[in-house]
């Protein structure tokens, strides 16, 4: 019944927007195909730059005459001519020389164009097509592998952008290699729904959702786009205003990054190239503990101030050891770090024939972690080939293969990971019982038995393929039906045998996941380019086109106790055996049409429009439409720009449209459940778990983007610099309701976060001489992230310490601690800002107290080559942010935390009348939680140390890579039958600049949740790495 | 020429076919049109059919036990680390909060109690507004009476164990259909909660059957028994001396069902179920209780976060005040850890209520109504099979203090002593909590911020 009355509407609206676009391509093609019709001889041709990529929109015309084409998206041009031959042909493109080619008969031609070295005219690839910059009105940044590749020790792409590209903010989590990554484009746009981009890769969608199940302590396991070999990359295009993205609809509020991988070129000779190198890796920076006199002397005195303030009598303490300097001291932390090594070996063979092309890459990267056991292995294949079957049609393929496998290691978080176990337990305390049995306290584990005994890994297959045909119905108007799957599956195996802590009890345990993320997508594009006119004056770039995706999760496990040896690791061997199973799909239909004009190379307008429906959404709000429009001025077109002879190149640009975010929340989001998974006396049990929202629906960003592009001074300084304003409605929000409803929450439309921000980078070429030369790239992104409307506070993190907050006014990833005024230098008690003055120290005068964004990100990248040699120096920052230390949190605990030692911090605590410090004195004193400069608060109390003495600054600078390369001169490769040979020794993390007091400001402990940016908790360091290698061409 | 018009050919058909392709996807989505966007999840139900028939009705009751086995293992922590008996050994801060009596009005434990007593209390109002009128003769009247009669069971229990928490609480009786809905529910007087906790009591106590002592789910699902068993303990908690002894005696007096084990640990050592069990949630390997893992020490693979305090172990382990239950504890100082739940393999049951509890209960209200020669040879049946002497105490007033000193020694461990300290007021004098504002927890700070109708307690 609910099928047949849902069956029309939904049915309706699908024809409905399939007719749309094709109305509207209809339009187009008979409004602008008839146009052209004319009789004569044909003259073909392509028009080339010196790399021999297609140029775009270059004008050829015959000499004297006003018969010309202007070239299409592949560099192609044809047009009729009534004149005799032999011609003259006359060749302009903006950024070229302008060249008269003589043609003496009507044969295809290929004209290459050298370089007047102009950034503007690249050819980007956006949303489903391929655009000369110049024309794009939208915000788009593109990076070349070259501009990637000096971070040798970067397991996957998404790091290497780091620093890199404007309006980007790629955050490491952790040391750990394959590790977690925060990626943000101008800030976060959503609460709950999903705040990472659309990555797509070769046309295909790929999945960024981490698979891994094996728990890490709050902290993202894996970072999925590892699985995909930087190696192959030829160039990533960075989508980031609404123009740009909007033709993505629902996917691409959140920004799009595309991956362009390496393709074979026609006609050209096998090129193999094989490159190798091995990185050494240590942990920077090491924490400075207590040794274990000092750790008794701490204990000891917190235990007599604590008896003075319950009035008894300081000789009556109970005392860790009366004489304190008789303790040894347990360095643990030596044990734990270790220096790693990374090997990576990548092969790649590419060329053609005048049909096809091919490139094959192999790619090998092994990657120790410098905390032990963690490790990171990558296997990656990769074939991409077309062929140009007909004239007509071209048919082609893209396929990635890869196989990861990761020893997963939990830390952060965790009390049982390798790091918590070394750091966390008293110095004073020895690692073996008398016996020589492993010593534990607490609840932690001993690091010696996990670092020994830990055996949990994850392998992971991914294969992303698509396959495409392009049909050409008239050199104008052409088809594209493309056939992609992302198919990511890991298989984790964990053992815990029974000399760790989680296999004691059970007598060894044993889990194991097999876990399958599986998106399909199939897509129409149909693209129309052409232009028409005098001189080509009129430029039309139109697609229409529609996607089907559909997205399956899937995961079965297994769990086992009880196991006869340590040597028994398989589950069926184990006495009690446990499974669970889940699955989850959803699909997404979609529509969408994109069109731009341009007038005489100087002004160009154009729009776009998508509908999509999604099958998370309730039936009443199923479909969404985003809009988007945008014009360009490419002013150095003008004769009274061109008087000024100040600009070489400039552009000016605006746009306004809407994007939409249906990622992160369930699949089942907008219907009323009872969930299944409850069961008593061994029976199934049902019991209600979600509250029915049948008019659920779409969040929306809707983004303004102003934003300029010029060169100066012969082109050598290129400047480009965004303003955008955004703003998230409708957020896909889990509003908290109240709990007596037994339910916890309920997912609607409701709320607004706005994103400011604006962008500025330059490129310069400060000397360019035969033998030297010296460029420079800088680029500098502010944003400013508000809450705009919240139904109520969302206080979370830290395991219920609920340190961050999201709150109406404030950012996301704000901070919500008691602000530390200063430590009274009399009594030596902290004093906290009673916000509510109400002179008690309560829960109302927690108060925000910074966030973890940025006001500032960017990077400064230096370029100096001195005939074979090549020196890169790459600097990166981040300004304003600040950082949870939840090391201090646990380790300046005043002697509250009894199986905790402490931090040398904790050892600047007052001690006498006078002393002026932040660190108050030490008790664990609990009556009277209320006084405010009372002790009971110092470490305790009301505050338990959600103090605002362990927020820290988080900003700095840091040389993040310096390279040094040498290409051997080709008098003595020729010889060898070698291309060339490049050799090279970079370092990575080489100098930190920062006031932040932990091992790394590069840090986000409890990534798995986006809300709770900027904790450091337990977290491997990014490693200052050293990596020397070669490339060889043959 | 020909050449030409080949390629033609083969490029026509070609194009017939590649838009025929392109065409593909379009049909697939046509032709799967109506339920194309229609994607159901296979680990839940749609709430319009959760209850509908028998099955879907039984379901629906143990879903509802299984709720009161989730909330079960932090209200046993708020009973126990804010008293005496246990002490905050661990990390994590909110344990430490509990241990130190200041609670945050976010506090993990207390947070996740209240949530969970709520949504066992969901379920119980879906199925009391639901099973009614489930028309499948496969449900006999005997089995819908059964399912109700549990459902209010375990409304009673969800609002006793809010109201000796919390407070009055918001009292809802409907299920939660909608937002919308929710509007409008006032907390209720600790009184009005208690009395809506008797009236499901009666009301269970009607539909409940009288099971035989061979049923095998006596002691681990609710019947008449078990409902005097938690009247005898709201009447004792509501000062109602006569109907705590009357009820208290009713389940005493069911001897065929219920004894005291012995040795005491008999209780808490596989095979569960013991005849000391009136009512004890079930769990299993399949169904597993991990809060064996708060009391072990981390060599045992625990986390040892809840401590036996060492005044509670001197005691413990005094033969004249711990007796046979000092098996309580295990270890040796300074890492003497808590061993009633210790099944690493999480097969532990949760004690809801024993038999010592209803001998507890009528000794402390016949003491309480001057009946003191009962109320000691009640005492005395406890403390004997803990392999104790008789009570020395004579007065009423003496009395009264070994009945409270041997509740905190016999439930050391279960959700007990703070709860009995609060309803005796006896806090401040045992605990030194004189800010009479901190005997109820505070009321979870989103519902504050979420529903304008609810109110905090005073001092948070």
């Amino acid at each position: 019944m609910t099928k047949l009355s849902h069956f029309p509407g939904s049915c309706i609206q699908l024809l409905r927007n399939y007719l749309r676009v094709y109305v509207f391509l209809s339009v187009l093609s008979g409004t602008f195909l008839g146009a052209f019709a004319q009789n004569g001889a044909t003259i073909k041709g392509k028009i080339l730059d010196e790399k021999k990529a297609s140029i775009i929109g270059a004008t050829v015309t015959i000499k004297g005459t006003t018969a010309g084409s202007v070239t299409d998206v592949n560099g192609d041009f044809k047009f009729v001519v009534k004149q005799s031959f032999p011609v003259t042909l006359e060749v302009r493109a903006i950024g070229y020389k302008n060249q008269e080619v003589d043609l003496y008969e009507n044969v295809p031609v290929e004209i290459v164009l050298s370089d007047l070295s102009n950034r503007l005219d690249e050819v980007v690839v956006t949303g489903y097509s391929t655009q000369s910059k110049k024309y794009i009105s939208g915000a788009v940044t593109t990076l070349n592998t070259n501009v990637l590749k000096d971070n040798a020790a970067a397991s996957s792409f998404s790091e290497l952008l780091q620093g890199k590209a404007t309006g980007v903010q790629v955050t490491s989590n952790s040391g750990v290699p394959g590790g977690s990554i925060t990626f943000r484009i101008r800030g976060t746009n959503s609460i709950n729904a999903g705040v990472d981009p659309l990555y797509i890769v070769d046309g295909v969608f790929i999945s960024s959702d981490n698979l891994i199940k094996t728990g890490m302590g709050n902290q993202a396991q894996s970072n999925p786009l590892a699985d995909i070999n930087p190696d192959d990359i030829e160039n990533v295009t960075i989508l980031k205003d609404a123009n740009a993205t909007a033709i993505y609809g629902s996917l691409g509020a959140n920004g799009v990054v595309i991956v362009t991988t390496k393709r074979g070129k026609k006609s050209t000779k096998a090129k193999i190239n094989l490159q190798i190198s091995h990185g050494w890796s240590k942990a920077a920076k090491s924490y400075s503990l207590t040794n274990g006199p000092q750790s008794a002397v701490l204990a000891n005195e917190s235990a007599r101030n604590t008896a003075i303030d319950n009035g008894k009598d300081p000789s009556t303490a109970t005392l860790i050891s009366a004489q304190p300097d008789t303790l040894k001291t347990y360095d643990r932390l030596k044990d734990v770090f270790k220096t790693a090594n990374t090997s990576n070996y990548d092969l790649s063979i590419q060329g053609g024939s005048d049909k096809d092309t091919y490139f094959i890459g192999l790619g090998y990267l092994n990657q120790q972690s410098i905390v032990k056991p963690s490790a990171f292995t990558r296997y990656s294949g990769r074939l991409n080939y077309d062929n140009q079957i007909t004239n007509k049609i071209k048919v082609g393929t893209s396929l990635n293969l890869s196989r990861t496998w990761r020893n997963v290691s939990s830390n952060d978080n965790n009390p049982v990971g390798v790091i918590n176990s070394a750091l966390f337990v008293r110095t004073y305390l020895p690692v073996y019982n008398s016996d020589g049995s492993y010593a534990r306290y607490g609840a932690f584990d001993n690091h010696i038995a996990l670092i020994k005994n830990l055996n949990n890994d994850a392998v992971g297959l991914r294969a992303i393929g698509n396959i495409f045909a392009d049909y050409a119905i008239t050199p104008d108007l052409k088809l594209r039906s493309s056939w992609s799957l992302d198919n990511n599956d890991v298989y984790e195996n964990n053992y815990s045998n029974t000399s760790i802590s989680a296999g004691i009890a059970t007598n060894g345990s044993a889990s194991s996941y097999d876990t399958k993320n599986q998106v399909l997508t199939n897509e129409q594009v149909l693209t129309f380019i052409k232009s028409f006119g005098k001189n080509g004056k009129h430029y039309i770039n139109a697609l229409v086109g529609n996607t089907i995706n559909s997205s399956l999760y899937q995961s079965t496990g297994a769990t086992g106790s009880g196991f006869a040896t340590n040597d028994l690791t398989a589950i069926s061997t184990a006495a009690t055996t446990t499974g669970t199973s889940s699955k989850s799909q959803s699909k997404l239909a979609s529509f969408f049409s994109k069109a731009s004009y341009t007038y005489d190379n100087k002004y160009t307008i154009d729009g776009s429009i998508r509908a999509d429906g999604s099958s998370k959404f309730g039936s009443n709000k199923r479909w969404g439409y985003f809009p988007s429009g945008g014009v360009t001025w490419n002013a150095s077109q003008e004769k009274f720009v061109n008087k000024l002879k100040v600009f070489d190149e400039l552009k000016l640009r605006g746009s306004i449209g809407l994007s939409g975010n249906q990622s992160g929340i369930g699949a089942y989001a907008s219907q009323g459940l009872w969930s299944g998974s409850g069961s008593y006396l061994s029976t199934a049990g049902t019991a209600p778990s979600q509250l029915a929202n049948p008019n659920l629906t779409w969040e929306t960003t809707r983004q303004i983007d102003f934003g300029t592009e010029f060169s100066v001074l012969k082109n050598r300084l290129s400047v480009s610099l965004d303003y955008y304003d955004k703003y998230t409605y409708d957020l896909l929000l889990a509003v908290p309701v109240t709990y007596s409803s037994g339910f916890a929450s309920y997912t609607q439309n409701y709320g607004a976060v706005s994103n400011k921000g604006f962008e500025f980078s330059f490129h310069s070429v400060n000397i360019s001489t035969k033998d030297f030369s010296w460029t420079s790239d800088f680029n500098i992104s502010h944003n400013k992230n508000l809450i705009k409307k919240l139904a109520s506070d969302i206080a979370l993190g830290a395991s219920g310490r609920n340190i961050s907050i999201l709150k109406q006014g404030y950012a996301i990833n704000s901070f919500y601690l008691y602000k530390q005024l200063y430590v009274d230098s009399k009594t030596g008690n902290a004093v906290y800002e009673d916000v509510n003055k109400d002179g008690k120290i309560t829960s109302a005068d927690r108060q925000v107290v910074g966030n973890a964004n940025p006001d500032f990100t960017g990077g400064f990248t230096n370029t100096l080559t001195y005939k074979n040699f090549e020196l890169n120096l790459f600097v990166s920052f981040v300004h304003g942010n600040k950082i949870m230390n939840m090391n201090e949190f646990f380790m300046v605990h005043g002697g509250t935390q009894k199986n905790i030692g402490f931090l040398d911090r904790q050892l600047e605590r007052w001690q006498k009348a006078g002393d002026i410090t932040d660190i108050p004195r030490l008790t664990t004193y609990s009556g009277d939680t209320n006084t405010n400069g009372g002790s009971a608060n110092n470490y305790g109390g009301v505050v338990s140390n959600l103090s605002s003495r362990y927020l820290d600054n988080g900003s700095f600078v840091r040389l993040k890579s310096a390279s040094l390369s040498y290409n051997l001169p080709k008098s003595i490769t020729r010889k060898a039958g070698i291309s060339n040979v490049k050799v090279y020794v970079s370092g990575t993390n080489l100098i930190t600049l920062t006031k932040y007091r932990g091992l790394d400001p590069e840090v986000s402990s409890q990534s798995s949740n986006q809300n709770t940016a900027g904790y450091d908790w337990a977290t491997a360091p990014q490693p200052r790495t050293i990596t020397t290698g070669i490339n060889v061409t043959f | 020429m020909l050449h030409s018009n080949f390629q033609k050919n083969t490029d026509m058909k070609k194009t017939r076919y590649f838009i025929g392709i392109s065409l593909l996807a379009l049909t697939l989505v046509l032709n799967s049109c109506g339920s194309f966007f229609d994607e159901k999840s296979n680990g839940n139900i749609s709430a319009e059919t959760a209850i509908t028939d028998a099955g879907t009705a039984r379901a629906a009751i143990i879903g509802a036990y299984d709720e009161v086995q989730n909330y079960y293992s932090s209200y046993t922590t708020l009973g126990t680390i804010t008293a005496d008996n246990v002490v905050f050994n661990g990390s994590l801060s909110q344990y430490l909060q509990l241990d130190q009596i200041s609670i945050p009005v976010d506090n993990v434990v207390t947070v996740a109690a209240y949530q969970g007593i709520y949504q066992a209390i969901n379920s119980a109002n879906t199925i009391i507004s639901l099973v009614p009128s489930v028309s499948d003769p496969a449900l006999t009247t005997t089995e819908k009476n059964k399912i109700l009669g549990e459902a209010y069971f375990i409304r009673a229990l969800g609002y006793f164990d809010l109201g000796r928490g919390w407070g009055g609480v918001q009292l809802r009786l409907t299920p939660t259909k909608d937002i919308a809905s929710l509007k409008g529910v006032k907390r209720s007087t600790l009184d009005q909660t208690y009395d809506q906790v008797l009236s499901d009591l009666i009301k269970a106590e009607q539909l409940l059957p009288d099971v035989t002592a061979s049923d095998s789910n006596l002691r681990n699902r609710a019947q008449k028994a078990s409902v005097r068993a938690l009247r005898a303990r709201l009447h004792l908690y509501r000062q109602q001396w006569s109907d705590a002894e009357n009820y208290a005696s009713q389940v005493i007096a069911e001897t065929t069902k219920y004894n005291l084990v012995t040795p005491y640990k008999a209780f808490f050592t596989a095979p569960y179920l013991t005849s000391e069990s009136v009512l004890e949630l079930t769990f299993s390997t399949n169904d597993k209780n991990s809060f064996w893992n708060l009391w072990y020490l981390s060599n045992l693979g625990g986390q040892y976060t809840l401590k036996p305090s060492d005044s509670f172990v001197t005691k413990v382990k005094d033969p004249t005040i711990g007796g046979s239950r000092s098996t309580l504890v295990a270890g040796t100082s300074p890492n003497v850890y808590g061993v009633l739940y210790n099944s690493t393999a999480g097969a532990d049951p949760f004690y809801l209520i024993r038999i010592a509890e209803l001998y507890l209960i009528r000794t402390e209200a016949r003491a309480q109504q001057n009946n003191l020669t009962g109320a000691l040879s009640d005492l005395n049946v406890v403390r004997n099979r803990a392999g104790l002497v008789n009570s020395t105490a004579t007065t009423q007033v003496d009395i009264l203090t070994a009945i409270e000193n041997e509740n905190n020694i016999e439930f050391a461990f279960e959700a007990h002593r703070w709860f009995d300290l609060v309803r005796t007021k006896r806090v401040g004098a045992v605990l030194g909590v004189t800010n009479t504002n901190l005997w109820l927890f505070p009321i979870p700070g989103s519902d504050i911020l979420s529903d304008p109708d609810v109110t905090q307690n005073p001092g948070y």
